[in-house]
């Protein structure tokens, strides 16, 4: 393993992702769609060699800061690896410019899932499965560098809970500390440590929807769009899957992955955690899902009962379960819509209540998971501010208890969260006005700015009036969405940190 | 008996003191000669200076022939170790440390101190029972001392006497008739700081502070007869958040019935560490003498004020500022027992003395027979001593008439088979039951002949 040590952290995502290639090829060899499977096929070839070039050119190369070039390799991998990634898929497609292929590809490698091609049919079964794949191995390089990147980095949510400034490394002043882990060691273990987890959590999903009746090839994208939070879906959403209630409770059991890091994570980063149960993400999590659940469903029944129409208790439930599940897998910004949801708001006669999904999708899920949004650690910590400063006005002088953890996040985290929480604001705002700018109107222009930077795709076409295509919006906006997913998918501190004195200077 | 002492601390001090007025050969052993060189001036004490823990200081101090040692250190671990090695090296039989660390004294790790883990006899943990014994106090806020006796079931309690007291000027064997239920007997008045066990044909005054033992059940009746109003207690207000503080605050919340505390320590770090280890108390932080702050606890509706800082001078303040602005009760740790006498003048209620228990629980230890509690009144000048009768002991057996006892000594409470009677002159003493004496200190060796096992018995 020591030779993937020494190359660029880009060239080793490179040749993953030429090595990927291989597997809508042999879908396609599978199926039948020989045009797909030699267009994939010459793509893993091309790219493949592409790579071993970089990489032999590249090799034994020294950055100065190896945590910069990292944190520039992960920029890179999400706004110039799909480039390679659209190769195959522009070509295979035929009937499509590569700027669309572009920002398909970078939609599924940031997890957002929107698509610009909404008739399902038009692209064939492998490249579906090339989307999701995409859209799988974005979710899986979060998961690994949120912890072996983001974590030392004090990034990424993790400045919440630390100790030092957002963006540093754990330099301390401890003499005992002769030497720094390699940050590519770090990358190679919990590669190691984490891949299993995330294939067998697939594969478990996927066995399990095919055993509730979905078709086997549709069935596996889901699983892995639920997994990476993508949303990916070949059929145009959940609403036409087979496997009916059933599987959308299968797949509700799999958004806890993405609501807190301690289900899949724990203990990998010597933080204390005090399990699932106390942790304040998963708490925030079930209290959100509860209480807005819980508004849309009394929403729905006043508005039923102030029509004439009287509910069945299948009506109910149906609704019930509509909006958990549509509320839960936009708090995870998976996107996801239940087949319940649209039937549940027809049947109170009130409008489809978008903007409570964009709220959800907004807040988002986990630090470390493959949600996106500003993350529920920090809506924790200003949550937990604002009640101390409430406390504070009754007794000026009265100190917070609950451990010194529990008071930086009140403090300094919430200062931080403050901070993120702000440029989030502001880029959603920029966003907007640039979209504004390239003829988008309004509230489009909120909802696709939302949706992109909480990588929440098909927030679009649930949230708005009336549903959004991706294909009908300028080029120009494309792009302008493509740079705001990778954004919110790297998150603005990261990059700030880029800019950090500490990290560029020697 | 010859007792090293290790520590010449507050704690340390007290008992090398008590001990060796009774007659002890006691040995302090201090890393401080300083405070080595004090002890042997001022007491009848050898002293060693070394650190307690080190085999050749120990020895030096004459371990291999000593019979008991007590590490009363200020360092948790150096008292363990020193009952460590007390124990492998020279053999000590009674092994008593000092721990003040919460975490050592958990229950759930009560098998540690077991002989073959780290021997230690007996663990005395000060802040543990001064949050105890100020719980207690806050129980009953119309006595100014309070100590429990015969397993909960008899209480002492220390009463001043007010001029609204109805059974003032009678003599105590009129008392007697007249309440005739009231289990209760009136063991030790202090009249002009002098301390006394009454006999019957003696009369209460006002402004006397009498000691009373009574029967739990019968407090409140007691506390009636003596002019006292028993209130109950839901605002406390505790200034200080160390050990004490936050050991009475914890007791407070387990408790089932609704208080509203709040504390005020000054200290940043133990203001985070009380407000982490408490759940409902409001933890404020600043100094408890400001009267802003003390108006932000809400002081003016507070039922008690209780101020065990770890310094006098500021609790007396802190109750006095206290009262002033409209609390109805200050209850104040004191370390230094000359400022016991300004309670009155400063119209402070009560005042818990760390050392009073810390020495009686130790010395519960020390005591012959079989003693179970110990409790100091005062300063050193008399002690109630609650033990098991041995059926070998020379009162076993015995009408309580017809037994010798010392003038200053009274017998303040029974326990025959598990219930508390009132002693009268008739009553025999058996052996199994359980007797709770009063005794003026100079008659302690006395009353302990008679609980002792009696030589015929080898």
């Amino acid at each position: 393993m020591n030779w993937i040590v020494r190359l660029p952290f880009f060239v080793v995502l490179m040749g993953l992702g030429s090595c990927a290639m291989l597997v809508p090829a042999a879908h396609a060899a599978v199926t039948g769609d020989y045009n797909t499977m030699r267009v994939f096929f010459y793509g893993f070839i091309l790219c493949g060699f592409l790579t071993s070039l970089i990489g032999l050119a590249t090799a034994g190369h020294a950055p100065v800061s190896v945590a910069r070039s990292q944190l520039v390799g992960l920029l890179a991998a999400f706004s110039v690896l799909p480039l390679m990634f659209a190769v195959p898929f522009y070509e295979a497609l035929g009937n499509t410019t590569f700027l669309n292929a572009w920002f398909e590809m970078v939609s599924c490698f940031t997890t957002t899932g929107a698509t610009v091609y909404d008739t399902a049919a038009r692209l064939t079964s492998s490249q579906h499965l090339w989307r999701g794949l995409v859209g799988w191995m974005g979710g899986l390089l979060v998961w690994v560098t949120a912890v072996s990147i983001f974590a030392p980095m004090n990034l990424g949510g993790f400045e919440v809970r630390a100790t030092g400034g957002a963006g540093k490394g754990a330099r301390g002043s401890f003499t005992q500390i002769g030497r720094i882990a390699d940050p590519s060691e770090r990358l190679v273990r919990y590669t190691l440590s984490l891949t299993p987890i995330y294939i067998g959590l697939t594969a478990m999903l996927w066995v399990g929807l095919v055993i509730v009746g979905e078709v086997p090839y549709i069935a596996l994208i889901h699983a892995m769009s639920t997994l990476s939070t993508s949303g990916i879906s070949p059929i145009g959403g959940l609403y036409f899957a087979a496997s009916r209630f059933w599987g959308e409770v299968l797949i509700m059991c799999f958004f806890i992955f993405a609501l807190s890091r301690l289900t899949f994570s724990r203990g990998l980063i010597g933080e204390s955690d005090r399990g699932l149960r106390r942790d304040p993400e998963f708490i925030t999590a079930l209290v959100l899902i509860g209480t807005v659940t819980f508004l849309l469903f009394a929403r729905h029944f006043v508005g039923a009962a102030e029509g004439q129409t009287a509910a069945s208790v299948r009506q109910i439930a149906g609704a019930l379960w509509g909006a958990l599940f549509t509320v839960t897998s936009f708090l995870t910004t998976t996107g996801f819509e239940s087949r319940f949801w649209g039937g549940a708001a027809t049947w109170s006669g009130l409008n489809t209540p978008g903007l409570f999904l964009i709220g959800m999708a907004l807040i988002g899920g986990g630090v470390a998971t493959t949600a996106g949004g500003v993350k529920l650690l920090r809506i924790y910590a200003l949550y937990r501010h604002g009640e101390r400063e409430q406390a504070r006005l009754l007794h000026p002088s009265s100190i917070g208890g609950g451990g010194k953890d529990a008071r930086r996040i009140r403090k300094q985290g919430a200062y931080i969260s403050w901070v993120f929480f702000m440029l989030f604001a502001l880029s959603i705002a920029a966003v907007m006005v640039m979209l504004s700018l390239t003829g988008v109107q309004f509230e489009t222009a909120i909802v696709l700015s939302v949706s992109a930077l909480s990588t929440t795709g098909p927030l679009a076409s649930v949230a708005a009036e009336t549903p959004i295509a991706y294909s009908g919006i300028p080029d120009a906006a494309k792009v302008i969405l493509a740079g705001a997913m990778i954004l919110g998918r790297l998150e603005t501190l990261a990059i700030i940190a880029l800019f950090n004195p500490e990290i560029w200077q020697r | 008996m010859k007792v090293i002492i290790c520590g010449a601390g507050q704690v340390g001090w007290q008992i090398a003191r008590h001990l060796s007025g009774e007659n002890n050969d006691v040995t302090v052993v201090d890393s401080n000669p300083e405070l080595v060189r004090r002890a042997t001036d001022t007491l009848d004490v050898q002293g060693v200076a070394g650190f307690a823990s080190y085999p050749d200081v120990l020895d030096r101090a004459g371990a291999r022939d000593a019979d008991m040692i007590i590490a009363a250190t200020h360092s948790d671990e150096v008292n363990m170790v020193t009952c460590q090695v007390a124990h492998s090296v020279f053999s000590v039989q009674r092994k008593i440390a000092r721990l003040r660390a919460q975490n050592y004294l958990a229950p759930s790790y009560a098998d540690l101190y077991r002989r073959n883990h780290l021997p230690i006899d007996v663990v005395i943990s000060p802040e543990r029972e001064v949050a105890e014994a100020a719980l207690q106090r806050l129980a009953a806020p119309a006595a100014f001392d309070t100590e429990s006796f015969l397993e909960g079931r008899a209480q002492l309690l220390g009463i001043t006497i007010d001029d609204d007291c109805p059974v003032v000027n009678t003599p105590l064997r009129q008392l007697t008739d007249l309440f005739s239920t009231l289990r209760a007997i009136v063991v030790g008045i202090r009249r002009d700081g002098a301390l006394f066990a009454p006999s019957a044909g003696d009369q209460i005054f006002v402004g006397d502070d009498c000691y009373i033992f009574t029967d739990t059940e019968d407090m409140n009746r007691t506390l009636e007869i003596f002019g006292k109003k028993q209130e109950k207690q839901e605002r406390i207000v505790i200034i200080g958040g160390g050990n004490v503080g936050l050991g009475v605050a914890q007791a407070l919340e387990a408790r089932t019935e609704r208080v509203r505390v709040k504390m005020i320590e000054k200290n940043r770090e133990f203001a985070e560490r009380a407000a982490d280890m408490l759940d409902r108390t409001i933890v404020l932080h600043g100094d408890g003498l400001d009267s802003s702050l003390l108006d932000e606890a809400n002081i003016a509706t507070a039922d008690a004020v209780l101020a065990v800082t770890d310094d006098d001078k500021t609790n007396l303040l802190a109750s006095v500022r206290a009262k002033e602005m409209g609390c109805k009760m200050a209850i104040t740790l004191i370390n230094d027992p000359t400022l016991v006498p300004l309670m009155g003048p400063l119209d402070i209620d009560a005042y818990i003395s760390p050392r009073a228990t810390t020495v009686s629980s130790i010395l519960r230890h020390i005591r012959h027979g079989r003693v179970r509690e110990v409790y100091s009144i005062g300063d050193a000048e008399a002690e109630i001593i609650e033990a098991q009768v041995l059926g070998t002991s020379p009162i076993s057996g015995q009408k309580v008439k017809d037994i010798s006892f010392p003038e200053g000594t009274l017998i303040g409470g029974l326990m025959k088979q598990g219930k508390v009677i009132r002693p009268t002159g008739e009553t025999r003493i058996e052996e199994g039951d359980v007797i709770a004496i009063f005794a003026m200190s100079e008659d302690v060796p006395e009353v302990e002949r008679l609980l002792q096992v009696s030589i015929d018995f080898f």
